[in-house]
């Protein structure tokens, strides 16, 4: 069974008087352990793509299988669980809490989650380990590089054992060494065996993945296998 | 998720704000002390008032005429009313009507000025009987002595003087034997009275004292009484004396419909229920007026929270992302103005209370006032109560419009 089932995926925005049309009818699925890229230009709907995968947003038509799981008959609540139980993002802004430590940034999720609370710092600190971060723990966001906040962000994602990262233009406020870095973490959580879903319009950052989905105005104009180059080197 | 976590973020949202946080409860502060304040001055003050009324003794019985006042036209009735007269005092005295009383003393009240040679001196000038003074309020002269029952019985033209009336007309000159000038009669001074300043309702030292039956006809011309100053025997049970003068006295009337009176009786217990009431409705109205301070400073909060929540727009995105419920959203901003306001309450409570025993010692040292500090543990139960409940009130609001945000939307603000 694939982890995520699209078909058929529109999205249109309302206003007042005008409806926009974003998405024409997408439809592709993901097996659990893919490294995706999903690649366009601003505007061809990749992120609206992210945010209705992520069920951060409902799609206007068209049925979206999480797990097995029809996604549109989820209440918010039951969303909201899943979001936390099995869905890890990566933004580009990063979104850390300002005043709020690096270990505690990490444990955020753990607080809305079934994980008694004193497994929160182990969790957390194992989470930091992958990343490389253990020697950060007390520091505050605003002590960080970007390359580090943005592995801050990247252990939060992890810390509760998801099924499936998104990650949002991951590099997209990096610059390119230390966006490689960043790419070479993500890649190594994929070879620990999660599914990893990146949205970049970097080819170089989009060529870590096994599979590059490219979508303009809306509609896929490919779908297909690539060999990681970059895992060569790393091997 | 747990809730040690969230008034953990909660305080630490607060205190990254901490300047705002303070300018945001004054309101509150504000608020919450008026309103103890107004309780804890309230209970102080009537306890010194209660305090004044019970010196007057628990035997002491006040008979006036005219209807109990209940609104200021009453009051005029009373002093012009002429229905206790002295055969309600002979009735009374029969101790087949009131078997319990001790003693009437009739009192009437004559207007105007005392005057010798070219001094003129606007005093309280009473009269009374013999025993009044000496027996409900224990003054006796230092200096000659009162008039006499056969004074009473043939208008004798005499009068007993306070100090300060002796000092202010005669000055250091001696003043027993004198005649004195009150409506136009001329009374001669037979005691002067020791300096005792206020008793109970009277200023004994501002005060002139003649037999009430030449205040009656002599001075006045009238056959009736303004006040009738009674006594129940020691330990006799004053309601059911006070019972008996009422049932002889509408005998003596002729009245049968009890709302018919044409006189009333004063205790010591009614006057603290007159007392009690009064200050209670004026504590009632100050709280009132007082709460509207509370309702501006709930709507400060409101506002401050609104700010706050567009402010953390994007904090409260990420938490939706990483799966917090709307249900999670809605109490940590509650939560937030919970403590804002609860913070509020404690301090204006502190402070009020602060005043209030600051007031209570300084009326105390300074002016002799017996103002006994009470901590007011209803007042202070509200104080928090309420500030609290404002939390709830004007906090659910920006806390609903936090939970309703859309996660998009919000990662999206910048």
């Amino acid at each position: 069974m694939a982890l995520i089932q699209l078909e058929n995926i529109t999205k249109e925005y309302t206003s007042e008087e005008t409806a926009t049309s974003v998405l024409h009818g997408i439809s592709f699925s993901i097996e659990e352990g893919e490294f995706v890229s999903i690649m366009g230009p601003s505007g061809s709907g990749k992120s609206t793509l992210l945010h209705i995968l992520g069920l951060l947003d409902r799609q206007t038509t068209g049925s979206y299988l999480f797990a097995g799981q029809d996604t549109l008959i989820l209440s918010d609540l039951e969303r909201a669980r899943i979001r936390n139980a099995s869905i890890g993002f990566v933004f580009q802004a990063f979104h850390l809490l300002k005043r709020t430590t690096v270990l505690e940034n990490v444990m955020l999720p753990l607080y809305y989650s079934q994980v008694p609370k004193k497994e929160y710092e182990q969790k957390a600190k194992i989470a930091l380990e992958h990343v490389g971060l253990m020697h950060r723990l007390s520091h505050m966001p605003s002590q960080l590089s970007g390359g580090e906040r943005q592995r801050v962000a990247i252990a939060r994602a992890l810390v509760n054992d998801p099924k499936i990262i998104f990650a949002d233009e991951p590099t997209g406020n990096l610059d390119s060494k230390t966006g490689r870095s960043v790419m070479r973490t993500i890649e190594k959580l994929h070879q620990q065996g999660k599914t990893i879903i990146v949205i970049t319009h970097e080819t170089t950052a989009a060529e870590y993945a096994n599979r590059i989905i490219t979508i303009a105005d809306g509609l896929i104009c490919s779908d297909r296998e690539v060999v990681s180059t970059h895992s060569h080197y790393a091997k | 998720m747990n809730i040690n976590a969230t008034i953990k973020t909660s305080i630490r949202a607060l205190k990254a704000n901490w300047g705002r946080s303070l300018l945001t409860i004054l309101g509150i502060v504000i608020g919450v002390m008026a309103i103890v304040l107004v309780i804890a001055l309230g209970q102080g003050a009537q306890k010194l008032i209660l305090n004044q009324v019970q010196s007057i003794g628990a035997n002491t019985i006040i008979l006036r005429p005219g209807r109990q006042p209940t609104q200021p036209t009453d009051a005029a009735e009373t002093l012009l009313s002429d229905s206790l007269k002295q055969r309600d005092v002979d009735a009374l005295l029969k101790p087949v009507n009131v078997p319990d009383l001790q003693t009437a003393d009739p009192a009437v009240l004559v207007p105007g000025v005392i005057s010798y040679q070219n001094s003129v001196y606007r005093a309280t000038v009473l009269g009374w009987t013999p025993n009044a003074l000496g027996e409900v309020f224990n003054v006796y002269p230092d200096q000659g002595s009162f008039f006499s029952q056969d004074d009473v019985k043939t208008y004798a033209k005499v009068i007993v003087i306070g100090s300060k009336v002796k000092q202010e007309l005669f000055g250091d000159s001696d003043a027993l034997g004198q005649f004195v000038t009150v409506h136009g009669q001329k009374l001669q001074v037979v005691g002067i009275l020791p300096s005792k300043g206020q008793v109970t309702a009277f200023n004994v030292d501002d005060i002139g004292l003649l037999p009430y039956s030449t205040a009656q006809k002599t001075l006045l011309g009238i056959d009736y009484f303004h006040e009738i100053f009674l006594r129940a025997k020691p330990d006799a049970d004053v309601d059911q004396v006070a019972a008996d003068i009422t049932a002889t006295l509408r005998e003596t009337h002729n009245i049968t419909d009890p709302s018919k009176d044409d006189f009333f009786v004063v205790t010591q217990k009614t006057i603290v229920a007159t007392v009690s009431t009064v200050t209670q409705v004026l504590t009632i109205f100050l709280v009132a007026i007082a709460s509207i301070s509370l309702m501006v400073g709930g709507i400060g909060i409101m506002n401050i929270m609104l700010v706050s929540v567009t402010e953390r727009t994007q904090e409260i995105g990420l938490r939706k992302a990483v799966g917090a419920t709307n249900e999670n959203i809605l109490l940590q901003f509650m939560i937030e103005a919970l403590i804002l306001t609860f913070a509020g309450g404690v301090l204006g409570t502190s402070i009020a209370i602060t005043i209030s025993a600051l007031v209570s010692t300084i009326a105390q040292t300074y002016f002799a006032l017996d103002w006994p500090f009470t901590l007011p543990l209803g007042a202070i139960a509200l104080g928090v109560g309420v500030s609290t409940a404002i939390g709830l009130i004007f906090g659910l609001y920006p806390a609903r419009k936090a939970a309703a945000k859309d996660p998009i939307e919000a990662l999206r603000f910048e």
